[in-house]
């Protein structure tokens, strides 16, 4: 595949668009409430579990298996979040890691869940698993609507990356209203001091539960559009570092900033992808599966150098990190 | 009974073996200004912390206009009207200080989700809340800080803006810990001119630990002497500048130099 084709592209683009989804779902938690969640991607894994489960073990209808597993993170989410609410965030950081790894090995380890092989292998290794039946027609009849519109361009994954960015332009035209209303300012309280945003009137504990609860939504929203996109998955879909991609792509577009999220996701997205094509010398001078790790290397310098460069993100403000709390 | 703003009545608190607060009891008289005096780790800031709910006593009751507020958490005691600032001001240091004052405002529909989805920024009660502030900042003289970001103000003035964001709540008691700790004398001078302008012009109860006898002194019509956790007097501030028991716990130095 080279550099030019625009089907790879595309593809970079569904996935980064995905990823926006889940750092806007951090961005609730995260830098909206103050709450430090480092298990995000299990509201991924859970959602898409939970949805390939019912549509393959319970033939349950596609949009309702969708809806509960958006229910299950959310459930998840207060699971976790509940006890550690009234603690100091450092508690829910570790609650969240341990749930998420949990949730990785479970799925990793029980027949029901189709084991490492994943989901694939729902219904035993004898048959081939699938959950996207009722999603194939769907998606192809978006494909060629849009082909009537743009042309041959319309793939689709061309389908999948305009359904994926609009939902994610929506939801960011709503986060950027709730961020500008009192709602937002009690939330921007509570994550510089909850304590002072307590002694003003403000109940801090239902405003964390309802982060928490908009952040199990998107994220598993997010997961279920992935588990859309991939066609099958397996536990290592869901590893840890996807929760520290949503990071970085916060920290690259620049913390506390609505807007930042899909710019810091396209260039996370660009950096992580677009650094396959890295064959030309002296790179050209190691073999392909050097290559593979050499170029997460590069993937992680080019971050240290952005940070060094550029410590408030693209869109940050260097003052408010310059002020403690 | 209705005198009586404020009711503490023999509340304990104990951290460890060590009894901070060992039955302290007094009352503020509705429309007063009452002092808070003691020698450091007498439990003032600890009786200031269960009377705001942000500790709970072991023993005890706090009333407030006849009703029981101990037990409860401290937004529902910001509610009820029983309003505090902190020793070291706890203001919002990324955000501007507008934003500082009108997250204060009460009775703000738009902090609920569902219709801060539907309004955002745009509604009545919300230009309303932004007004206040801005009239807040006035009496404050910080009109011109309106957009800086909080945590660019200086000690005195972050004092300032705490006091300011107390008054959005809308407080029927105001309970200060140590306004005046740390800031320079000529704005000390003008924080007491609000404090006293709260009382006359807005009929407010105010509660105040401070260290600065000469402030208490002048404009407290109460004060209330706390020693190891305890009330050893309370009286006007002559009576209290004259107790043997507060002189000898905590006025000793200041009572040789002056009476």
């Amino acid at each position: 595949m080279d550099i030019l084709n625009p089907a790879f592209w595309v593809f970079v683009g569904v996935v980064a668009g995905i990823y926006g989804l889940l750092a806007l779902a951090l961005y609730v938690q995260f830098s909206m409430a103050g709450l430090p969640n480092f298990g995000h991607v299990a509201f991924m894994a859970l959602a898409a579990y939970t949805m390939a489960l019912l549509v393959i073990r319970a033939d349950v209808a596609l949009v309702w298996a969708g809806v509960a597993g958006i229910a299950a993170a959310v459930a998840l989410g207060l699971l976790l979040g509940i006890p550690s609410v009234r603690l100091r965030a450092n508690y829910l950081a570790i609650a969240t890691v341990a749930g998420s790894e949990m949730i990785r090995y479970l799925s990793t380890n029980l027949n029901l869940t189709g084991g490492a092989v994943g989901s694939v292998g729902m219904l035993g290794p004898t048959h081939f698993a699938t959950y996207t039946n009722a999603w194939q027609p769907f998606i192809e009849s978006i494909t060629a609507a849009l082909r009537h519109a743009v042309g041959s361009v319309a793939t689709t994954d061309f389908s999948m990356f305009c359904l994926v960015w609009v939902t994610l332009g929506l939801l960011l035209m709503l986060f950027r209203r709730l961020e500008r209303s009192p709602w937002g300012r009690v939330m921007k309280a509570i994550r510089e001091d909850e304590e002072a945003a307590a002694s003003l009137g403000k109940h801090v504990e239902a405003y964390k539960l309802q982060a928490l609860v908009l952040g199990g939504i998107v994220g598993g929203l997010a997961g279920i559009l992935w588990a859309l996109e991939i066609g099958v998955f397996s536990p290592d879909d869901f590893q840890p570092t996807l929760t520290f991609y949503a990071y970085l792509i916060l920290i690259l577009g620049g913390m506390n900033r609505v807007w930042a999220i899909p710019v810091g996701a396209v260039l996370f997205g660009v950096l992580y992808s677009g650094t396959r094509f890295l064959s030309f010398f002296p790179l050209s001078l190691v073999d392909t599966g050097e290559r593979a790790y050499l170029r997460l290397l590069i993937v992680g310098l080019v971050l240290v150098l952005l940070m060094a460069v550029r410590p408030q993100g693209m869109f940050g403000k260097r003052e408010e990190l310059l002020l403690e709390k | 009974m209705t005198e009586h703003a404020l009711l503490v009545d023999g509340i304990v608190r104990r951290f460890g073996g060590v009894r901070a607060v060992d039955g302290a009891s007094f009352t503020v008289q509705d429309g007063s200004i009452t002092g808070l005096i003691g020698p450091n780790g007498a439990g003032k800031t600890t009786v200031f912390n269960i009377i705001s709910g942000f500790l709970r006593a072991d023993g005890g009751a706090v009333t407030f206009r006849g009703r029981r507020l101990d037990g409860f958490p401290p937004h529902r005691i910001a509610q009820a009207g029983l309003v505090r600032t902190f020793q070291a001001p706890r203001i919002l240091t990324r955000m501007s200080v507008l934003e500082n004052l009108m997250l204060g405002g009460v009775k703000q529909p738009g902090e609920r989700f569902a219709l801060a989805c539907l309004l955002g920024s745009a509604s009545r009660r919300e230009r309303e809340v932004r007004e206040e502030a801005m009239a807040v900042l006035d009496l404050l003289r910080l009109t011109h800080l309106a957009p800086a970001y909080a945590g660019t103000l200086s000690g005195g003035q972050r004092k300032l803006l705490e006091l300011g964001r107390a008054l959005m709540a809308a407080p029927r008691l105001l309970l200060l810990d140590e306004p005046l700790a740390g800031v320079a004398p000529a704005l000390a001078d003008q924080l007491l001119d609000h404090v006293g302008t709260l009382r006359k012009h807005r009929g407010m109860t105010i509660l105040i630990i401070e260290h600065d006898m000469e402030a208490v002194m002048s404009i407290c019509d109460w004060v209330v002497a706390m020693d190891q956790g305890r009330v050893i007097a309370s009286g006007t501030p002559r009576q209290i500048q004259t107790n043997e028991r507060v002189i000898a716990s905590y006025l000793g130095t200041v009572a040789a130099a002056h009476v």
